[in-house]
């Protein structure tokens, strides 16, 4: 691999909510790609490509949507193309922007999206879609029960509990209280969730992530571009994705090779980026994580995946606070995607959260003395998945 | 060049029309990934990764990218997706493979026509308060495209349809026993029925691979990537001049100056062009450099871009053949490869060694991509 490194100069986001009546789709994208510029102090005429971010298409009720944000990301005449992973996509943006650079072909590259989840009447009708209409999609399937079958496999597995789960809740919460741009800052107690109504158990409404809208960007440049130029930056050391089977069945047999209580695929991707990072215990050299979880029972299986622990162990270290903000590797400082979920952003945001903490500009949710991060993003039915470890 | 590496192409599976109701989608994925990967001489097991290219509207799914995992062999890979057109999985496999961290790379794209109404489907990429009312589709797009040549160019008609007639033309030799006859398409003025081809379904499939790996596996028949630009217009049509293309000349541009070329006529051997209509090859000549407006009459009137003429364009028959809606571009980057390659079958132009691609997609193409290709490693055209 090339020894030449990748950074992070610029990071744009929203403060999110539920809805944003004041702007129109493009104006999101737009508010993003603005902060972000002006974080990098470079303009769009110095953008040299963009990757757009923009997961289902049907969210934002506009067929192939990327064209209505061109010119929000002055791209007009420009290079420009779109991904979409699901609710991967917006670190899968960061990594094909990561390629534009890597490969040679740009010096300084966009990638930037927005979503209005809050506004799109009810997105599980949407992500119902996602599926086999023959034989999943009449179930009827959503992500909350797709992630529902989850939990009670990891429960069976590894025994964590409903309380267990309503921990994390009210850990990301009180982190998400720290952070201006989160969308669920209110604090709730374990009693708070278990109070909560069943959405497809074990679960409940404070076991869900919001539906939320805004805006999310970053400016990644070269090495050369930005030595030359004398900017600050943060560098994309190790990433890379990986993909599970589309049929939740064939992750519920009695032996499956990637069994829906895990999350097999993350694990792979994770060890992939570890590896080009040179990172051989992330237990010990990785500070911080934004582990993309939607629903409170899949941090578990996603900080297994991440190797700060044995697979299963993650429930008993999270119950002594280990992965608390001040604990041995904070998980979702910044509440995570169980309190922001604007999808086709959400994956960005881990990475761009990550890269201010080893940054060490995280404010009021910062990890103290992070040098080394990693973040994730999942998408399809649990289905794709992307890790980047940034480093100071 | 500015990559790390050069790509090279070392397999395609072109599938322009699959007829019969004999394979789902699913299949006809799998089979052309495995036609791809036969093409090549390699199995999934080399493949590093992969980048597809669908449309959920045709699809009929959200993430419509979700269903492939297992066909194209994505399950523990790392597999992308390109939703904005099947160009740009090329170029972004490209990307990888050229930051040297990957060794091949295996590009999908594929466009079925189960939708109940495909122009509908279309109208739902519209923005809902202005354009889609109208209703704005892509035959409607190209239209428009077409009033505004007539508006700038005298005879331009004439000369539009004498391109689209070359280009069956030549389908008739690229497939003199073809799978499905081409069926016109619809009038929509100033577009007379005939001038479009109806979408028919299809998948394309082609391996990407490091010079490292193409060395070690001796590879023969090769296209190397020599250089590729990529742009977009505007969404909103009436921020555009529709009888223009100017992000196809900055996709030239970039493309032209990484693999040095100057005099793109007297280079080139060969080339495709998405021609959705007889119009849009025209466009697309100027934006290319090949022949300005003023002398398109001249141009296909002497037989310049005809089998026989000195930059034969579209042999393979192009979109006016056969159109699967959104892998049309894609399935214009193979073309190339292969004739670079010396695989094209019964439209190989002989001896051709450096070709260009184009692909435009979108309304009135507001996706621009030019792609180089040429037989030797490291050469410029």
């Amino acid at each position: 691999m090339s020894t030449e490194r990748v950074g992070i100069i610029g990071i744009g986001q929203s403060k999110f909510t539920a809805r944003r009546d004041d702007a129109s789709y493009p104006d999101l994208v737009r508010e993003a790609v603005v902060l972000a510029l002006n974080d990098a102090k470079l303009d769009l005429d110095d953008m040299q490509a963009v990757v757009y971010s923009l997961s289902p298409d049907a969210m934002v009720g506009i067929g192939n949507a990327e064209r209505s944000g061109v010119d929000a990301v002055g791209a007009r005449n420009k290079r420009f193309l779109r991904i979409n992973t699901g609710g991967a996509t917006g670190i899968s943006s960061v990594a094909a922007a990561y390629y534009h650079v890597a490969s040679g072909a740009c010096d300084v590259v966009l990638t930037a999206g927005a979503d209005k989840v809050g506004e799109c009447g009810d997105s599980q009708t949407v992500l119902n879609k996602i599926w086999d209409p023959t034989y999943e999609r009449q179930l009827p399937l959503g992500t909350i029960n797709m992630l529902g079958m989850s939990a009670v496999r990891y429960m069976q597995h590894y025994g964590m509990t409903e309380e267990d789960m309503a921990l994390v809740t009210v850990k990301n919460r009180r982190q998400a209280a720290r952070n201006p741009n989160a969308h669920l800052r209110k604090i709730v107690t374990v009693e708070d969730v278990m109070a909560s109504r069943y959405i497809a158990w074990p679960v409940k409404l404070l076991d869900c992530c919001p539906q939320s809208s805004g805006g999310g960007a970053m400016v990644l440049a070269s090495e050369k571009y930005i030595k030359e130029r004398k900017l600050e930056a943060v560098w994309i050391t190790g990433l890379a994705h990986c993909s599970e089977s589309y049929w939740l069945g064939d992750r519920m047999g009695k032996e499956p090779e990637a069994d829906h209580a895990d999350a097999f695929a993350l694990g792979r991707a994770c060890q992939r980026a570890y590896k080009m990072a040179g990172i051989t215990d992330p237990a010990k050299q990785v500070h911080v994580a934004e582990l993309y979880s939607p629903f409170s029972n899949t941090e578990f299986h996603a900080i297994d995946a991440a190797e700060f622990c044995k697979r299963g162990e993650s429930v008993k270290l999270l119950r002594e606070g280990q992965f608390e903000l001040g604990g041995r590797i904070p998980v979702n400082p910044s509440g995570g995607t169980l309190c922001t979920n604007a999808i086709a952003v959400t994956a960005m945001i881990r990475a761009a959260e990550v890269a201010l903490q080893v940054w060490g500009r995280a404010g009021e949710h910062q990890a103290k003395g992070a040098r080394v991060g990693i973040a994730s993003g999942n998408g399809g039915d649990h289905q794709f998945f992307g890790a980047i470890v940034i480093e100071a | 060049m500015p990559y790390k590496v050069q790509p090279g192409v070392i397999g395609c599976a072109i599938r322009p029309a699959i007829t019969g109701q004999d394979r789902s989608l699913e299949e006809v994925q799998y089979d052309t990934t495995q036609q791809a990967l036969a093409d090549a001489g390699i199995t999934i097991e080399d493949i590093d990764g992969i980048v597809v290219a669908c449309n959920d509207q045709l699809d009929g799914r959200a993430i419509s990218v979700m269903m492939s995992s297992g066909p194209v062999g994505g399950v523990d890979r790392d597999i992308l997706s390109t939703p904005s057109g099947s160009e740009h999985a090329f170029i972004l496999g490209a990307l990888r493979v050229a930051t040297a961290q990957f060794r091949t790379q295996l590009v999908v794209a594929w466009s079925p026509t189960e939708a109940s109404s495909i122009p509908e489907a279309e109208r739902l990429g519209a923005d809902p308060y202005f354009h889609r009312r109208l209703p704005l589709d892509e035959l409607s797009a190209h239209a428009l495209q077409a009033a505004a040549l007539q508006h700038t160019v005298p005879g331009v008609r004439d000369v539009a349809a004498r391109v689209a007639a070359k280009n069956r033309r030549h389908g008739t030799f690229a497939y003199p026993d073809p799978p499905l006859r081409p069926q016109p398409g619809p009038a929509r003025w100033p577009l007379e029925a005939g001038a479009t081809t109806l979408p028919v379904t299809g998948c394309v499939a082609m391996i990407l691979a490091s010079p490292d790996f193409i060395a070690e596996r001796g590879h023969r028949d090769v296209a190397w990537l020599r250089g590729m630009g990529w742009a977009t217009e505007a969404s909103f049509l009436g921020d555009r001049d529709l009888g223009t293309a100017p992000a196809l000349e900055a996709a030239a541009q970039q493309a032209y100056g990484e693999a040095g070329i100057t005099d793109p006529v007297a280079q080139f051997d060969v080339a495709e062009i998405t021609d959705a209509t007889g119009y849009s090859e025209l466009l697309a000549y100027e934006a290319l450099g090949l022949c300005g407006r003023k002398d398109w009459a001249a141009r296909v009137g002497d037989g310049t871009f005809a089998r026989d003429g000195r930059l034969p364009v579209n042999l393979s028959g192009g979109v006016q053949t056969f159109n699967p809606v959104f892998c049309t571009g894609l399935i214009r980057l193979a073309e190339i490869a292969n004739q670079v390659r010396g695989h094209a079958g019964a439209h190989q132009h002989k001896g051709a060694k450096t070709g260009l691609a184009h692909a435009g997609s979108g309304f009135a193409m507001q996706y621009q991509a030019a792609v180089v290709f040429g037989r030797e490693q490291g050469a410029r055209a």
